[in-house]
């Protein structure tokens, strides 16, 4: 389970509305992939279709070499979590309740949770230092706390493959820091095959070992950070000018600029 | 969130206790007061008052119950607070349809069956009106199901002003709800339509706790999103059916209900569901007393009191939801 997760020609969309137009990469174990690209540029599609939210889809999504489409839900939900951009939440829910939820695909039926699913779950918030707010209401957490206490979800889930969309979007930048934090040391731990949509280029290079970058539904460039990072590839992705410089460990970074035509 | 870490039985068990008390107290109020001594003596008249409040009260428990647990069910799947068969139309829709059954010759007991389509046509109305860009928007749910109401409304008007007098029940009967004329055999019929309806909800609500973050959150753990809506709505429109064909329209108890239940023993839904039907049992059983009592021997319609108690509670939610 631990190989790598391989997608071919995969397309989606909305109704008659095409957001993905055929989308090839291959990410391997335990690797920890960048997804940047412009709002409405396909990031959270892919990360829906290899969910299996996205209303519909064409094209084969491999794990180990096994097509998950044809898993059965609660199968593909062990192998395959995922973290929605939206961490809206109505009702009170006590974060240990929202945590536990991770658990799901992992129980029968109307079964109340094991001893084993709430050790997990505390295992999961300890991960995430929410442990200390696990009696607390979620819709009362901070962003920076909840979403926290949704990455402990996830944790808890015990997936092959985490799906997590733009979750720093809206965090100030103390606890963006602690989530990409959190998120380091998480998979760090149990290795699992990240993808992480982003349209904070900088922060992918700073954490991501692959980056992948999307324009209106197709690929633009994939690959190691590391590698060469083409400033041309960035200026397609983002319509906008871009260069690219090391910092002394050798990590790229990246400024934007309008060109001065 | 306060500390609940209660048992889910002992959840239940109290909730139920508590539909038990109000029962025992409805049976004993009214215009006629009615005490256990007199009954244990075997006095007739008391034999005859309890022949004829005991229907009266289980009926009211079940029509509770029903809309409750259907209200409850569709506040999680909707992620809505303001979810309930009422506010929706479903109740109006149904009561338009056990009217229009009842005004074609149906017998009372089979009204359940216009009442169903009628149910089942206006959810599907206001859902579709409330769809924006694919997705429910809050507002226009709302709307939706205001202008579904003043259409059914007038469907019963415009039924019962066309026909002659002598139909067994009539447009007060629908349009504000009456326990008056409860029989054993509604309240039985009552409570086969519960256990099927109810019975299904239950089935959902590991599902349904996943739906209180999100749909697509709830599909990505695992849930099969489609069948569990169809299964709900369905469900739900079966429970407002039955309660309101046998009742007619009694409001705000799907609303009430659960966020007392919430309130009370939390939101996990396969504990919330039972206590929201022991709740909203409990609920219309002490509503029904009230009207009873309150200008007696003079009764009020159920629908009128829960209306009453319902409106404050319902701006209550909606200022916290917006």
């Amino acid at each position: 389970m631990t190989a790598g997760l391989a997608v071919a020609g995969l397309r989606a969309g909305y109704g008659r509305e095409t957001a993905l137009d055929g989308v090839d990469f291959e990410a391997g174990a335990g690797r920890l992939v960048a997804l940047a690209g412009e709002n409405g540029s396909g990031k959270s599609t892919l990360l829906k279709a290899i969910a299996g939210v996205v209303p519909r889809s064409t094209g084969e999504i491999r794990l180990g070499g096994e097509s998950i489409r044809e898993w059965p839900r609660r199968k593909r939900a062990r192998a395959v979590a995922y973290a929605a951009q939206s961490v809206d939440l109505i009702f009170p829910i006590s974060v240990r309740d929202l945590v536990l939820q991770g658990r799901a695909p992992w129980r029968s039926g109307f079964l109340w949770e094991s001893g084993e699913d709430r050790e997990i779950a505390e295992e999961a918030m300890r991960a995430c230092d929410v442990l200390d707010l696990a009696e607390r209401d979620a819709t009362r957490l901070s962003g920076g706390e909840r979403r926290r206490a949704f990455l402990a979800r996830l944790l808890a889930q015990r997936a092959a493959v985490w799906l997590l969309d733009e979750p720093t979007a809206d965090l100030d930048p103390r606890h963006r820091l602690e989530f990409l934090e959190v998120l380091r040391e998480a998979h760090a731990r149990a290795r699992p095959i990240v993808l992480w949509a982003t349209h904070d280029v900088n922060e992918a290079l700073a954490i991501a070992d692959d980056l992948l970058l999307l324009r209106r539904g197709r690929l633009v460039a994939a690959g190691p950070v590391d590698g060469a990072l083409a400033p041309e590839a960035l200026e397609r992705t983002f319509s906008i000018g871009a260069a690219v410089e090391r910092d002394a460990a050798g990590r790229p970074r990246v400024t934007f600029f309008r060109p001065s035509s | 969130m306060k500390g609940r870490r209660a048992s889910p039985a002992g959840a239940i068990a109290a909730a139920f206790a508590i539909l038990a008390a109000a029962a025992v107290f409805a049976v004993l109020v009214g215009s006629v007061p009615l005490s256990f001594e007199a009954l244990r003596r075997g006095d007739p008249v008391a034999r005859a008052i309890l022949s004829l409040r005991l229907p009266r009260v289980a009926l009211a428990a079940g029509t509770g119950a029903a809309l409750a647990i259907a209200g409850a069910a569709l506040q999680a799947l909707l992620k809505n607070p303001l979810a309930d068969p009422f506010l929706l139309g479903t109740s109006g829709g149904a009561a338009a349809g056990a009217a229009v059954a009842v005004y074609f010759g149906a017998s009372a007991l089979a009204s359940p069956a216009g009442a169903f389509a009628g149910a089942a046509a206006a959810t599907a109305a206001v859902l579709l009106l409330s769809l924006r860009s694919g997705r429910l928007d809050l507002q226009r749910l709302l709307l939706a199901g205001v202008t579904a109401n003043a259409f059914f409304s007038a469907v019963i008007l415009l039924l019962f002003s066309s026909s002659a007098g002598g139909r067994s029940r009539s447009m007060l009967f629908w349009m504000m709800g009456s326990l008056a004329e409860a029989r054993p055999s509604e309240a039985a019929a009552l409570g086969l339509y519960l256990a099927v309806g109810g019975g299904l909800l239950l089935a959902t609500a590991p599902s349904l706790n996943l739906f209180l973050v999100g749909e697509e959150s709830a599909a990505s753990l695992g849930v099969a999103v489609d069948r569990t809506k169809a299964l709900v709505f369905a469900a739900a429109a079966l429970l407002a059916a039955a309660a309101t064909s046998f009742v007619g329209i009694v409001g705000f108890v799907g609303l009430i209900a659960p966020h007392l239940a919430r309130l009370a023993w939390g939101n996990d839904q396969r504990r919330l569901l039972p206590c929201s039907a022991a709740a909203g049992g409990a609920l219309v059983v002490l509503a029904d007393a009230l009207s009873r009592l309150l200008f007696s021997p003079a009764e009020i319609p159920i629908g009128a009191v829960t209306a009453l108690v319902g409106v404050p509670f319902f701006l209550l939610a909606l200022r916290r939801v917006s």
